[in-house]
């Protein structure tokens, strides 16, 4: 019987490291397809409010890939003295920060839209230079804010299918993000199209509505990600409650020496973590090693279950 | 949505189209112009009668759309002011596109860039180190020619025939050339925001002028270059 490692690095298996991998790229792409957005936005945006939102918009859209890039480089790092649990609250930690810029991203264009309304803001778009050709503003801004909308998409469908295969929740807060990108990108093409119209409220309309949708998700996310902080029961990425605590509780009562058993599991990051107490029946023998091999058996049963303390007891009192 | 659009225009249809519908008020009306005192952009006489640069654009576009022009005197704030709140269609007067107003009104695209250079006589040498330059009061040349090091010499009008600062357009080369540029303004309409359809006929109107041409009424204005004033 091998002695219990203290200090034990977590790795992913390969299949997930491969898809973790994938997911970093994923992010850094996303950084420049910002910072590519930034400039075209300004140098079509001319004389407007508009400007200042954008830039306040693609700097919190550049929160969630910051904080996933940031866990990353912090979540597999071995346990040591000053951290005996490792670093992996460091993916809860940027789910926080990403959750909030993405409350944030909502409630500014909120508020923004709503006193935009109030005040009645009328919004010029006159001719433009570009290329040498004369026209309208607006059909170079419609042009650029629709390009702008595709990566999001795209970049949005990818981050969710990872985010759910690999229980990355930053990742999930982040497609979220993308998928406000997209949507206020398509609420400010209508807005455009309704001012040229001559409709003065489109613009605000649709960017409150909009919004509205964001702050709700903002909500949500942040909620999961306070959550999550708080030790509560492990969830999915889409919320629900994650199995894993039933099946290895399941796993360990399949014991035959086992005559009563109860789990606590925590999530951080990627990986759960938590206390296994057993009563062990009257006849069992040998109790350190069936007790050890119970505990290699569960953490082998889920690449999630990285640190499991089994521990027997006389007697569970169930829970009032 | 882009086709419905294309079909709109296709149909003839005004795009982009007023809040207020400004365009079609004007079009064979009374287009209301505030006019901020600014020679040569504008001038305003004794008697109430409107001159200038710009006043002469306005007149132009003002016949293109078969409008008659109402004019109101008034300081800029005022004449902004009312023009935010659409008393007005058009505030002219030297306005330029880093004017503080972006808030409250929509300023067209630059239609002339005027640039303020030092011109000397031809004889003259082309350094200005300590040498005296007359310089219009109030102007912010004043301080960019200290630190120029030329001596500012401060006048209520130019004088002909010595180193002054002068708009570029008004260096006449038969007797004087430009040595240094000081800086330079683009100009603008201030107009209405949200009035897009009246904002792109104005600019389409702008953007048809030739410089030359108003540069000839900015020297009109003016009363002649450099050598003739």
């Amino acid at each position: 019987m091998r002695p219990v490692r203290v200090y034990d690095k977590f790795e992913l298996p390969s299949d997930k490291a491969e898809l973790h991998r994938r997911a970093v790229r994923l992010e850094w792409w996303t950084l420049g397809f910002f910072t590519v957005t930034i400039v075209l936005v300004a140098l079509v945006l001319g004389q407007s409010q508009a400007l200042k939102a954008a830039w306040v918009e693609d700097i919190l859209s550049m929160t969630p890939p910051l904080a996933f890039l940031i866990a990353a480089r912090f979540r597999d790092r071995a346990p040591n003295k000053e951290h005996p649990y490792g670093y992996h609250r460091s993916v809860g930690i940027g789910f926080l920060a990403a959750a909030l810029a993405l409350l944030g991203l909502g409630g500014y264009i909120l508020v923004d839209s709503v006193v935009r309304l109030i005040a009645r803001e009328r919004v010029p778009i006159g001719m433009t230079e570009l290329f040498g050709v004369t026209m309208w503003l607006g059909w170079p801004m419609i042009a650029v804010l629709t390009a702008t909308m595709i990566p999001a998409v795209v970049l949005g469908h990818k981050k969710l299918k990872l985010a759910r295969q690999l229980h990355d929740k930053v990742l999930l807060a982040d497609a979220g993000m993308n998928r406000a990108d997209w949507m206020t990108a398509g609420a400010a093409v209508l807005g455009v199209v309704g001012i040229g119209a001559g409709l003065w409220w489109a613009d605000a309309v649709a960017a409150c509505l909009i919004s509205a949708d964001i702050v709700r998700d903002g909500v949500r996310t942040t909620k999961a990600a306070v959550a999550d902080l708080m030790d509560t029961r492990p969830r999915t990425v889409d919320g629900e409650p994650h199995p894993l605590g039933d099946q290895l509780t399941a796993m360990a009562m399949d014991e035959p020496w086992v005559a009563d058993a109860w789990i606590r599991l925590r999530e951080e990051g990627h990986v759960f973590v938590g206390e296994l107490l057993v009563v062990p029946t009257a006849d069992a023998d040998d109790l350190v090693h069936r007790v050890a091999a119970l505990g290699d058996r569960l953490r082998a049963a889920d690449w999630r279950m990285h640190d499991l303390a089994v521990a027997p007891v006389p007697a569970i009192q169930p829970a009032e | 949505m882009i086709v419905a659009v294309a079909v709109l225009l296709a149909a003839g249809c005004q795009w982009p189209r007023d809040a207020e519908g400004t365009l079609d008020r004007v079009r064979g009306g009374v287009l209301r112009v505030g006019v901020v005192e600014d020679p040569p952009w504008t001038v305003v006489d004794d008697r109430g009668a409107v001159g200038g640069a710009e006043a002469a654009l306005v007149e132009r576009l003002a016949a293109e759309l078969g409008a008659r022009v109402e004019w109101t005197e008034g300081p800029e704030s005022t004449l902004i002011g009312a023009l935010s709140h659409q008393a007005l269609d058009l505030v002219i007067g030297g306005m330029t596109r880093s004017s503080p107003w972006t808030k409250e009104v929509a300023l067209t695209v630059p239609y002339f860039t005027s640039k303020r250079v030092v011109a000397v006589p031809l004889a003259a040498d082309s350094s200005l180190e300590g040498v005296p330059v007359a310089v219009e009061a109030g102007t912010p040349e004043v301080t960019f020619l200290a630190e120029e090091g030329a001596v500012p010499v401060v006048v209520d009008e130019v004088p002909a025939g010595v180193p002054a600062v002068v708009p570029d357009w008004a260096v006449d080369p038969a007797c004087q050339r430009a040595v240094l540029e000081l800086g330079s303004t683009d100009h603008s309409f201030a107009m209405a925001l949200g009035e897009n359809a009246f904002l792109v006929r104005v600019e389409e109107f702008l953007l048809a002028l030739p410089p030359e041409e108003i540069r000839g009424l900015l020297v009109q204005a003016r009363g002649g270059t450099g050598c003739g004033r």
